[in-house]
């Protein structure tokens, strides 16, 4: 190999460079979550990999989200790289993904031809990948950042997690399945709905110079992604910056980009019942293992069904199946106030709901069996949970 | 224990019924055909006097006219060959309360326990054809067997061409009688089956059942064991009374009197078949999450399509079906001309079982106007309120309030 590639004179050197292999496997391992197989682009599923003067910079992308990891040549007064030629290069994801993992020695060389060719070496191990043309690889979107601001990293994921779960999964009304975002006044606001329930959270935010009210609606499956790709270093702070049609994520070395849905999202502030007639305080685990159990005979019929009766200060959930038999469980309420009541509801929409909320206690709102519910945590004004019932005869 | 099984199969129908009708014309051919001036005029029933002219089921009008020219043309009464079938099922009842309806001409019977009253199956067979004789002047064949698919198949290949109308299929005479007949006679092959099975070198019945079940399983899953149980003379499925009590889907079906071309057009008509789906659903108390449609372009053209999707709740309000309907046709329509259309509401629950409510379906707004227009139907009849757009020169609407299946009521 060694002596094919020297021997060929036409071969010019486009980029070489040395970086820490956990450094590498770290970055790749990010930018693969953007990288699809499946994909009308074939480019786009190599990892594009530019070393520049500062550092060397890994970029995954499917046409909805593109992510963008930075290795900076010194970090903490540690070295990661080193780039002795800048360019760049398109390698086949998956395996460059893997055989990076499986490299034994702590550095990686990379070298690359002009014909695009890339020698990966590391200790005594030597790979010869044949890659793609760089100028061939879509740019990303430029976004300039006049609409922006700012959360912790810690919030930002649990946003994420209390509201992203209740998207809707068909594509019968697409901009459904995105999260809306409002940001008003220095605070976000985050709804998301199949129409059978919602979820709702807002928090403080460090605006940016302008304070206009900005609405998007963030695709789901982008959010998802998002997630599992922001560290634990939850003290950060993540930079947001919004155009019309895409949102970028700013962390540390990480840039993550995603397309907006469009459409109008419906208004969901008027589905929210504002009176209460029958309030209920219980404990969020207590409740949950409750309908946990009740769904062990639920899930086999359709919809799910638990029925929630409460009444002289005890609740007691049931669920039946005609062919298995039936489940009885009461509960003592923390606090009952208001008239008795009768509902039923999916057991699965509320265990996904329950499950999401971290607090003690959590207090539930009736209006009526054919009205939503609605589960706040006891202590956090900022987060609704709402389920519609199911209706029965 | 061993089941006796009939399949009770009326000659010629419509035709019979005419003729018990109008005694008049009992020694005449008579044929019973749709509107010569629509694509409905075919012959639809040719009594056996026709039929030895050379009249064909299935044949345009003129055709069967230029071999018969003295055949009586009766239009059709589909409302009433129905209420005929029915009183067929009420009658059949008499001997066993086993009786299920397969088609408008064609019902099971599961007579097993009847044979204590009646005495063996050939006594009982001959009894009910005499009975239906006198009783409705319809000539029934008669197929028997151990289970619905022998008696079925005893009834189509045997029956219908012996002097008695009567034969028997069992695991005694099936390898001599059953084994002999082409591939395509056995109950369960259609004609795509058929071609599968002889390019497999399996020509007759026999065939398939001397063919190594696994390699049928392999290829076809449950399908291809199933039909290799049925070559076997095996067929599990009880004779079930309630068949159409519990429905699976409910869909309607539209020959168009020319082929459309227009998006408008067909617009229209979707909107009705829709809305004609979403009222017999409401009529029969179901509502239904699963909308599809269905496309066919002209005979000689090949280019229909079948789609179907999710809603994410259960519904019998005509917009929603449409509406679905309609995103479907403009996802998968080819700019081809349409000659006939189909909607289809499936994975039907009862409206009386619990349903999730959702948040912008509107389901109690949408359940008032549906009574109301109900009502509205119901006092004053399909054509008294409908939508604008059933006003285009497209609509199908009122050509249909007049008809059951394409046919006059």
């Amino acid at each position: 190999m060694q002596e094919l590639q020297d021997s060929n004179p036409n071969a010019a050197l486009a980029m070489k460079c040395t970086v820490q292999k956990d450094k590498l496997a770290d970055a790749v391992n990010r930018v693969m979550k953007a990288i699809s197989s499946k994909t009308t682009i074939p480019i786009l599923t190599g990892v594009k990999i530019t070393s520049g003067r500062d550092g060397i910079t890994l970029t995954g992308s499917n046409s909805d989200i593109s992510i963008q990891t930075f290795i900076p040549l010194e970090e903490d007064g540690n070295e990661n790289a080193v780039v002795h030629t800048p360019g760049q290069i398109v390698l086949p994801s998956r395996l460059f993904s893997e055989l990076v993992r499986k490299l034994q020695d702590e550095d990686v060389h990379i070298e690359v031809d002009s014909r695009f060719i890339a020698k990966i070496t590391s200790g005594a191990t030597e790979f010869s990948l044949n890659g793609l043309d760089p100028e061939e690889y879509p740019n990303l979107p430029i976004i300039n950042g006049s609409d922006a601001f700012r959360i912790r990293k810690d919030l930002l994921k649990d946003m994420i997690k209390q509201t992203v779960y209740a998207v809707s999964v068909t594509e019968t009304r697409p901009v459904l399945t995105g999260v809306k975002w409002m940001i008003n006044d220095g605070k976000l606001s985050c709804v998301a709905t199949d129409s059978h329930r919602l979820a709702q959270r807002s928090v403080s935010v460090e605006n940016g110079e302008d304070s206009g009210t900005h609405t998007l609606v963030i695709p789901g499956s982008s959010l998802n992604e998002l997630s599992k790709i922001l560290d634990d270093d939850d003290e950060q702070l993540v930079d947001i910056i919004m155009t019309t049609n895409q949102i970028l994520f700013k962390s540390n070395n990480v840039q993550f980009y995603s397309r907006l849905l469009d459409g109008n999202y419906p208004d969901t502030s008027r589905l929210i019942p504002t009176e209460s007639k029958t309030t209920i305080d219980l404990g969020t685990k207590d409740l949950y293992r409750a309908i946990e159990r009740a769904s062990l005979l639920a899930k086999e019929e359709r919809n799910n069904v638990v029925k929630l009766r409460a009444e002289g200060n005890q609740v007691e959930i049931s669920s039946q199946s005609l062919e298995l038999g039936r489940v009885f469980e009461t509960l003592v309420p923390e606090h009952f106030e208001g008239d008795p009541l009768r509902i039923s509801f999916s057991a699965k929409f509320m265990m996904d709901a329950l499950g999401k909320l971290d607090a003690q206690s959590v207090r539930i709102h009736f209006v009526g069996p054919m009205r939503p519910i609605i589960i706040r945590p006891i202590g956090d004004e900022n987060i609704l949970m709402l389920i519609l019932p199911i209706r029965t005869f | 224990m061993d089941h006796t099984i009939f399949l009770i199969d009326m000659q010629t129908f419509y035709a019979s019924v005419e003729k018990m009708d109008f005694p008049g014309f009992r020694s005449k051919p008579l044929i019973v055909a749709g509107d010569p001036k629509q694509r409905s005029g075919i012959v639809l029933a040719a009594c056996p006097i026709a039929k030895q002219f050379g009249v064909l089921t299935a044949e345009p009008l003129g055709q069967a006219l230029n071999k018969c020219p003295q055949a009586i043309v009766r239009l059709p009464r589909m409302q009433h060959y129905i209420n005929m079938s029915a009183a067929v099922t009420r009658f059949l009842q008499h001997y066993t309360h086993l009786v299920e309806p397969y088609s408008i001409d064609e019902q099971f019977m599961d007579v097993t326990s009847s044979l204590n009253l009646f005495g063996d199956p050939l006594t009982l067979a001959q009894k009910i054809q005499q009975d239906m004789q006198r009783r409705f002047g319809i000539y029934v064949r008669i197929g028997i067997g151990p289970n619905k698919a022998l008696a079925k198949m005893a009834c189509d290949h045997f029956s219908k061409k012996n002097q008695t109308g009567i034969s028997l299929l069992n695991k005694r005479n099936m390898e001599k009688k059953l084994w002999a007949l082409p591939i395509g006679a056995l109950f369960g092959v259609g004609q795509r089956m058929e071609q599968h099975f002889i390019g497999m070198g399996i020509r007759k019945i026999g065939h398939l059942a001397r063919f190594p079940v696994d390699l049928l399983r392999k290829r076809w899953g449950v399908n291809g064991e199933l039909l290799w149980q049925t070559a076997h003379g095996l067929d599990a499925s009880p004779v079930s009374p309630n068949t159409f009590i519990d429905q699976k889907a409910i869909g309607h079906h539209l020959t168009l009197p020319y082929d459309y071309t227009d998006q408008q057009a067909i617009r229209v008509i979707l909107l009705e078949l829709s809305e004609e789906v979403a009222a017999r659903a409401r009529s029969e108390r179901y509502m239904g999450s699963v909308v599809s449609i269905g496309v066919s372009g002209p005979f000689e053209q090949h280019n229909g399509f079948h789609r179907q999707i999710t809603l994410p709740y259960a519904t019998n309000f005509g917009l929603d079906i449409y509406h679905a309907v309609h995103r479907l046709f403009n996802e998968s329509w080819n700019r081809q001309p349409i000659r006939a259309a189909a909607v289809t509401l499936s994975d039907l629950q009862k409206s009386t079982e619990t349903f999730q409510l959702d948040l912008f379906a509107r389901i109690e707004e949408k359940a008032r106007l549906s009574a109301a227009v109900d009502r509205i139907h119901c006092k004053y009849g399909r054509t008294a309120l409908f939508r604008g757009a059933s006003l285009l020169p497209a609509s199908q609407l009122r050509v249909r309030a007049g008809k059951i299946g394409g046919h006059f009521r």
